[in-house]
């Protein structure tokens, strides 16, 4: 019995190990100049038949029939289409590979109160994900901890391509994340679990956010003012510049009940925070524009969460939105990242999902690229297709956001990227087992 | 509380020996005077009824019965006479392991209370008698007998007299054969006194074992396999052992009390009262009569309303609760958000339930059962049904003759007729008026006599003169009833009104005590002795009708008298204001709540959509401009320039595209409790068609991504799972008319590391099932189907004469023996190529047919082999991270299969990715360029095929089925949206009747929560504002009192029981997939 688990121990670790076979790219020598394609900018028009040229991991031109200088490979791109890559906002790469095996996984760390838990120390650069993710576009990730409690840690913004987590890192540390407590009673008479009881249990969540707040600050009250060094608190020294308003908070939280709660309670604490998920911002779309508090919406390919809802209460969250002025994003379903991981590659049918039911096509687009460049703080660097952003584009033959349509091209800070995968290699294999057998008939 | 027992000691004939002097008081009485109701409709104005050894002998007019010599005479004046209430559920006199497990923590079964919250700690296994010849399942208890565990209960039988029953049937309340009930008089006597007849009925209920057990059944398709396999083993039992008396020598059959203690039942001889959760429940288990023509008697939860033609037309009685539910708490937005359109339907319904049923002459017995409080509920709920609709008669046989004739006992009770029980009950007046305050004051039971605190009760309330005799005060008594919380209790309330009394003399409060016709009053000494003085005056007294008598002290020791006349009697307050009778809830719409409807939508004779691209799916292809005519439901023709006759409906599809209705060959939408029954490696006889659930909103949800036929599969926690059933997603029809008739009967296998459970914690020192690998996996299903083979063989033998004793019919053998035979194709859940390659070969051996293999990660490694074998590939697109077995997955699968000539489609397993299988198909495209047209047969035609239903549907060509989606775009775009969804030329779902559908929850709703909240406001006036506690942010209403250390008690059985808790028009937010309950 024993040697039998460590067998199984040995073959499941074996698996967990497996790096993935992709080769980071080399940055290129010289400049690239992407010829003739139709550009979607994003912030502005598309462009037809334009030129790209990519300098020293940047756009450094877009026009007509651009000039060539000296040194510059010439990809003709003719026919096809430059998008800026795409960016899930809400996801656990590089912190899980394989769901079910417990020692792939590294989520969400024990306790309920985790805001000096950083992603980007665990995040696995040979993560298979990576390549599978890219090769459809996703060129780059927001790394979010869970948890199963109330402050999860703290995100990581990465590119989809290199060596180390150090690599890959765009910003070490986007934001704080909470996750708001279910504050829904379930008072159908039958429910074992008594009312009060399950308000006691709601009660205590929400006095323990304001508990660690109030704590984090007299902790940097006391740092500041104490006029000598005091015991470190690594908790609280991880909240600082959340309280400081150097580091947004991102809550989780879908109930149209718990955004409110959440909303209510940054007001309270005058931070600036970000919801995450909001399956139910709709129906809170007014009191989010108000406050100005934006919604990285994930994801938009699920249930509604209420049996009366409408069936596409989940289709048409992100049109309402846009159509009440609230600023969003879309994103997957990062919550769920040990299963939701594997679709990531599929981030761009939940925008076509959400065009399909209100929203307008080219803000669909922007709600995977612009959008979420903004969120998260890099719009200055990513998002789009200007001159003086990072050279991190794809090329197409069609709408990325339409599942036929192929990434023929990606470019990570200027560099082509490999968009062979476990995937596509085990495709090739295969099929060479069919011309074998062929083979062998004729 | 005070239950006197007036006459003799010895109600029957009775072997006790008598101790001391025996008693032989005359046991004769002749009640007179009195309003007789002798059963429902036949009335005596005034009459005399004769009660001789606790026996009826005479009953009639005044002028018809000679009142016996020997008789005791009791004047009953102005009184009504009725037959004693007959309780068909009661679990009084019962140990508390045989209770019924309480719904709720906090209250649950009538008489059960805690008891039966504890009883549900209690294992299956310690309630089922031990080291008897019994059945192996622990849940499976026919044989046991109430009769012979009954105990005293004196507290139980007082209670349920005091409300008017005389007798009960005794149930037990726990499995799924829960044994026989008994009826108990309810004298509170010892059991040999009480206990009118034993064997009354069997008790069945759909119980599953709870997750931590892991004993079959955990699922209710398991529980009604169990059911059906043990009605068939007692059938079995009784000529196996008739043919082995008459063949000496042979091989003797097992003796098994369980299975012989059904003989009764399986032929029809006595009732089995089989107890329903839902309304779903109720057409299961008429079902289960109607397969085993039992006689049936159905115990519901009082949802009956919704399927009331049913039940009508099935003709079984129907035992329902009086619980009917408080006002729903809708005070508060966020409240309200809580409370589904089917709640406060329920609430305004369920009182005119049984109205409803007796209107459609469904004969309805009700009981305690689920009254929180039956002292309080029982009468009130019993006239607010009266209110809603129940003729009186028919409520006064709902507590009488309809309980007697279903339990088999109207010989013996339930009316006043000579021969039958002197059980009979003396009340006021009317009791069942709907705003009658008529109470019960004497109860007969077998000839004793016993008293209820209502003749004890005196009203002192009014205004009183008073005559003081040395002393000097006021003369005006003033007592009045306090509105406030509702005492209730029965004894404390003065008749017809609630609160508590208070008096006033002059004008200061006095305090006042009453204890029966005894009144004691205290007053300020200043009432008396003017202004300056101090103390207390004390005042006690007699109060006999209208005049009232006693003494007094002063505060310094004087005595006085005095006497009372009362001038005036307070008017009768109103009663909690009548609901409306109007209903203003749908009660027609199936399922109820939001997007039921009433019936299913009509179907257009002929119809013609126009001008659409339309996808065929069949041999024309692709249509550009395209028509479709449609005539009787079928496809008439499709192509271009199509006309209709007059009067056909016309849809101008102009700019959109049509396609056949998308079909989903792996599903778990629609499945009642339980989607795996997940214990036994080898469970092929549990049918997922058992257990169709209409009212699951995936199906509306599907409709509207386009989804017309969905193949429902058992979970994948065995290897070999439970019997599959293929539905049309005909939203608002009945359970039975989902499935797609002539579709062929298929069964769910399971390969890989769900069926080795790989991914369950090892217990250590519990057994684990075999298999634990894949070895294990292919030696089971050899296994299986070698056993199956005997099986037929030993049919033949028996048929042939070869062998003398009649084989067991064994429903698991011969599900396996209809695989074997090419009757029931396999799905077969399957991810490496290794575990697929030996079922291929396993498969080659046995020559199974095998319609589908699941999710076929690895198909595409071994998809020549696939194909050889003849089997379809229905498969994830591209799912792939979340276990170990899945690491090869790649979404080029499809298309690979394809390619080597398998059948291919694309699946969901999922209730969201359901809903757009459309654009899931596209993948085919991207991953493996299939052709556009060839893509979008992976969720038409493909499926149809693997399914043998391609003759019905899955494609739009002449005589098929019209099954067809009007999409906005093309349906392979992420854009498109499924505007219209037909099915059999019916329009199922459209985005116009989708938006009229909410318009109208949203307008009933609120017209509903209206009308709740003006039950809830005077609710919260009265204090009593807590169905349940306090909202969000509030601090909550106090809890209820309960001992700190019970809750403590519960608390882990608590999370068991949340963790299974379901209601049935569930929040719709279920994500159940193939490894729901598999992956613990």
């Amino acid at each position: 019995m024993r040697s039998s688990k460590l067998l199984l121990a040995l073959v499941l670790a074996a698996v967990v190990a497996r790096a993935s076979d992709s080769i980071p790219a080399v940055r290129p020598a010289g400049p690239v100049l992407l010829r003739g394609a139709t550009v979607h900018t994003v912030s502005g028009a598309d462009l037809a038949a334009t030129d790209v040229l990519l300098r020293d991991g940047k756009v450094s031109a877009i026009g007509q029939k651009l000039a060539a200088p000296k040194g510059t490979t010439v990809v003709d791109v003719a026919g096809k289409h430059l998008y800026p890559g795409l960016i899930s906002a809400f996801s656990g790469m590089g912190l899980s590979e394989t769901a079910s095996v417990r020692g792939s996984v590294d989520l969400s760390e024990t306790g309920g109160l985790n805001p000096n838990a950083r992603a980007q120390p665990a995040i696995n650069p040979d993560s298979e994900h990576i390549p599978v993710s890219r090769a459809n576009g996703i060129l780059t990730a927001l790394t979010v901890p869970q948890t199963t409690g109330l402050i999860a840690g703290v995100s990581t913004l990465i590119r989809m391509d290199g060596w180390t987590y150090e690599d890959l890192t765009i910003r070490p540390a986007v934001a704080l994340h909470l996750r708001w407590p279910n504050l829904t009673i379930n008072r159908d008479p039958s429910f074992p679990r008594p009312v009060a009881d399950q308000q006691r249990a709601i009660d205590d969540n929400l006095k323990k956010i304001r508990d660690a707040f109030a704590t984090a600050r007299a902790y940097l009250k006391a740092k500041e003012g104490a006029g000598k060094p005091i015991d470190t608190d690594l908790r609280w020294e991880a909240m600082i510049p959340a309280l400081r308003g150097e580091m947004p908070v991102f809550v989780y939280a879908n109930e149209a009940r718990e955004i409110e709660s959440a909303i209510e309670w940054a007001k309270t604490e005058k931070l600036k925070i970000t919801i995450l998920g909001g399956l139910e911002a709709w129906k809170v779309a007014d009191l989010l524009k108000q406050n100005d508090v934006p919604v990285i919406v994930g994801p938009v390919l699920t249930l509604p969460l209420h049996r009366e809802d409408p069936f596409d209460a989940t289709y048409a969250n992100p049109g309402k939105l846009f159509a009440a002025g609230v600023r969003f994003c879309i994103a997957n379903d990062g919550d769920n990242a040990e299963l939701g991981n594997q679709a990531d590659r599929n981030l761009p049918y939940q925008a076509g999902k959400a065009a399909a039911y209100g929203l307008p096509p080219s803000e669909a687009l922007k709600a995977i690229t612009l959008y979420p460049a903004q969120l998260l703080g890099v719009a200055n660097e990513l998002g789009s297709i200007e001159v003086g952003k990072r050279a991190t584009l794809i090329v197409t033959d069609g709408d990325p956001i339409e599942m036929p349509t192929h990434v023929e091209r990606a470019y990570i800070d200027g560099a082509s990227i490999d968009l062979s995968n476990h995937h596509t290699r085990l495709y090739e294999k295969y099929q060479k087992k069919y011309e074998q057998l062929k083979a062998n008939k004729t | 509380m005070l239950a006197l027992a007036a006459a003799s000691l010895a109600a029957q004939v009775s072997s006790t020996p008598i101790e001391g002097l025996r008693d032989a008081s005359p046991r004769v009485h002749a009640i007179t005077g009195a309003r007789i109701v002798t059963s429902p409709g036949a009335v005596i104005e005034k009459g005399t009824l004769v009660i001789r050894d606790g026996i009826v002998a005479a009953v009639g007019a005044e002028a018809d019965v000679k009142i016996p010599a020997d008789a005791r005479i009791w004047s009953a004046d102005g009184k009504t006479i009725y037959a004693g209430l007959i309780e068909p559920l009661a679990d009084v006199s019962l140990p508390g392991a045989l209770k019924t497990e309480a719904l709720t923590a906090g209250g649950g079964r009538g008489g059960g209370g805690r008891g039966g919250v504890l009883a549900a700690a209690v294992p299956a296994e310690t309630i089922a008698p031990a080291a008897v010849a019994r059945s192996w399942n622990p849940r499976v208890t026919p044989e046991r007998d109430v009769a012979k565990v009954l105990a005293v209960d004196e507290r139980g039988a007082t209670a349920l007299r005091e409300l008017g029953f005389t007798s009960a049937a005794v149930t037990p309340g726990r499995g799924i054969f829960r044994g026989e009930s008994a009826l108990v008089n309810l004298s509170g006597r010892a059991p040999n006194a009480a206990l009118v007849r034993a064997h009354l009925a069997q008790h069945v209920a759909f119980e599953l074992s709870n997750f931590r057990e892991n004993a079959y059944p955990d699922s209710l398709m398991g529980c009604i396999a169990l059911i059906r396999q043990t009605l068939l083993d007692a059938q079995w039992l009784q000529s196996a052992r008739d043919a082995w008396q008459k063949n000496p020598g042979t091989q003797r059959p097992e003796e098994n009390a369980s299975l012989s203690a059904l003989a009764d039942y399986v032929a029809a001889r006595k009732p089995v009262v089989i107890e329903a959760q839902d309304e779903l429940d109720v057409l299961r288990a008429q079902k289960i009569a109607d397969e085993f023509k039992l006689k049936l008697v159905l115990r519901t939860r009082g949802t009956d309303y919704r399927v009331a033609n049913a039940i009508a037309a099935a003709k079984a009685p129907v035992i329902v609760p009086l619980n009917f539910p408080a006002a729903p708490e809708v005070e508060t937005p966020d409240k309200a958000a809580d409370v589904s359109l089917a709640t406060l339907q329920h609430w305004e319904l369920a009182p005119s339930n049984a109205a409803r049923l007796t209107a459609k002459g469904v004969p309805v017995a009700f009981t305690t059962a689920g009254l929180a409080t039956p002292a309080t509920q029982f009468w009130t709920n019993v006239r607010l049904a009266v209110k809603r609709g129940l003729a009186p008669d028919a409520a006064l046989a709902a507590v009488t003759t309809a309980p007697a004739k279903m339990l088999g006992v109207d010989d013996l009770v339930g009316a006043i007729a000579p021969g039958k029980l002197g059980n009979v009950i003396i009340a006021t007046g009317d009791l069942f008026a709907t705003d009658s305050t008529a109470e019960i004051t004497d109860v007969w039971i077998d000839g004793d006599h016993f008293e209820t605190p209502a003749a004890e009760k005196v009203d002192v309330r009014g205004t009183w003169k008073m005559a003081w005799r040395g002393a000097t005060a006021p003369d005006e008594l003033k007592i009045e009833t306090r509105s406030g919380p509702s005492g209730g209790g029965a004894a404390g309330a003065g008749a017809g009104g609630g609160g508590r009394p208070s008096a006033r003399l002059g004008d200061k409060v006095l305090t006042m005590v009453q204890s029966r016709d005894q009144l004691t009053l205290l007053a300020p000494a200043e009432v008396f002795l003017g202004k300056d003085a101090k103390g207390t005056v004390r005042l006690a007294g007699t109060v006999k009708g209208n005049s009232a008598e006693g003494s007094g002290l002063l505060p310094d020791g004087t005595e006085f008298r005095w006497s009372a006349e009362r001038t005036s009697t307070p008017e009768k307050p109103a009663g909690p204001a009548a609901r409306e009778e109007k209903s203003l809830a749908n009660a027609d719409n199936w399922p109820a709540g939001a997007y039921g409807r009433k019936g299913i939508p009509a179907q257009p004779e002929w119809l013609l959509v126009k001008n659409a691209t339309i996808w065929t799916s069949g041999s024309a292809g692709r249509i550009v401009g395209g028509d479709l005519l449609v005539h009787a439901g079928k496809t008439e023709q499709v192509g271009k320039n199509l006309s209709a006759p007059a009067g056909a409906t016309v849809i101008d599809a102009a700019g959109k595209h049509v396609s056949a209705g998308l079909i989903d060959c792996h599903s778990h939408t629609a499945i009642s409790r339980g989607v795996n029954e997940a214990t036994s490696a080898v469970t092929v006889e549990v049918r997922v068609g058992d257990v169709v659930d209409a009212t699951d909103v995936g199906i509306y949800r599907e409709l509207a991504g386009g989804l017309t036929v969905a193949n429902l599969l058992h979970g994948s926690a065995n290897p070999m799972g439970g019997q599959n059933q293929v539905i049309k997603l005909r939203w608002g029809a009945m359970p039975e008319e989902l499935k797609f008739a002539g579709a062929k009967p298929g069964v769910k296998f399971a390969l890989g590391e769900n069926v080795k459970q790989s991914n369950r914690t090892i217990t250590p020192g519990v057994a684990a099932r075999y298999p634990q690998t894949r070895m294990g996996v292919e030696q089971i299903m050899a296994d299986t189907f070698a056993r199956a083979r005997d099986y037929e063989r030993d049919w033949s033998d028996w048929s042939s004469g070869k062998s003398p004793l009649p084989p067991r019919r064994d429903l698991r053998l011969e599900a396996a023996l209809e695989i074997l035979h090419g009757d029931r194709i396999v799905h077969i859940h399957s991810y490496r190529q290794d575990e697929v390659l030996t079922f291929i070969r396993l498969a080659q051996r046995e020559k199974l047919t095998v319609g589908t293999f699941q999710h076929i990660l690895e198909g595409y490694k071994v998809a020549d082999e696939i194909a050889k074998l003849g089997a379809g590939g229905s498969c994830f697109t591209d799912w792939w991270a979340y276990k170990n077995e899945v690491v090869d997955a790649i979404p080029y699968d499809g298309a690979m299969m394809r390619a080597a000539g398998v059948v291919v489609s694309f699946n969901s397993d999922d209730n969201e990715l359901a809903r757009r299988l459309n654009s899931e198909a596209a993948k085919a495209v991207k991953y493996g360029g299939v052709p556009e047209d060839e893509a979008l047969k992976f969720v038409t035609l493909n499926p149809a095929k693997q399914l043998r239903i391609d003759d019905r549907v899955g494609s739009l060509e002449p005589g098929k089925d019209a099954d067809f989606v009007i999409w906005s775009a093309s349906p392979l775009s992420t854009y498109a949206r499924a505007e219209q969804t037909w099915i059999d030329g019916r329009c199922y779902f459209s985005l116009a009747d989708d938006a009229a559908m909410r318009a109208a929850a949203t307008s009933e709703r609120e017209a509903l929560a209206q009308k709740a909240l003006t039950e809830r406001m005077r609710a919260l006036a009265a204090g009593g504002g807590a169905a349940a506690g306090g909202g969000r942010g509030g601090a909550g209403s106090a809890a209820p009192a309960e001992p700190p250390s019970v809750i403590r008690a519960l608390q882990a059985m608590e999370e068991i029981r949340a963790h299974e808790f379901q209601s049935i028009y569930h929040d719709g937010a279920d994500t159940i997939n193939c490894s729901t309950h598999a992956l613990q």
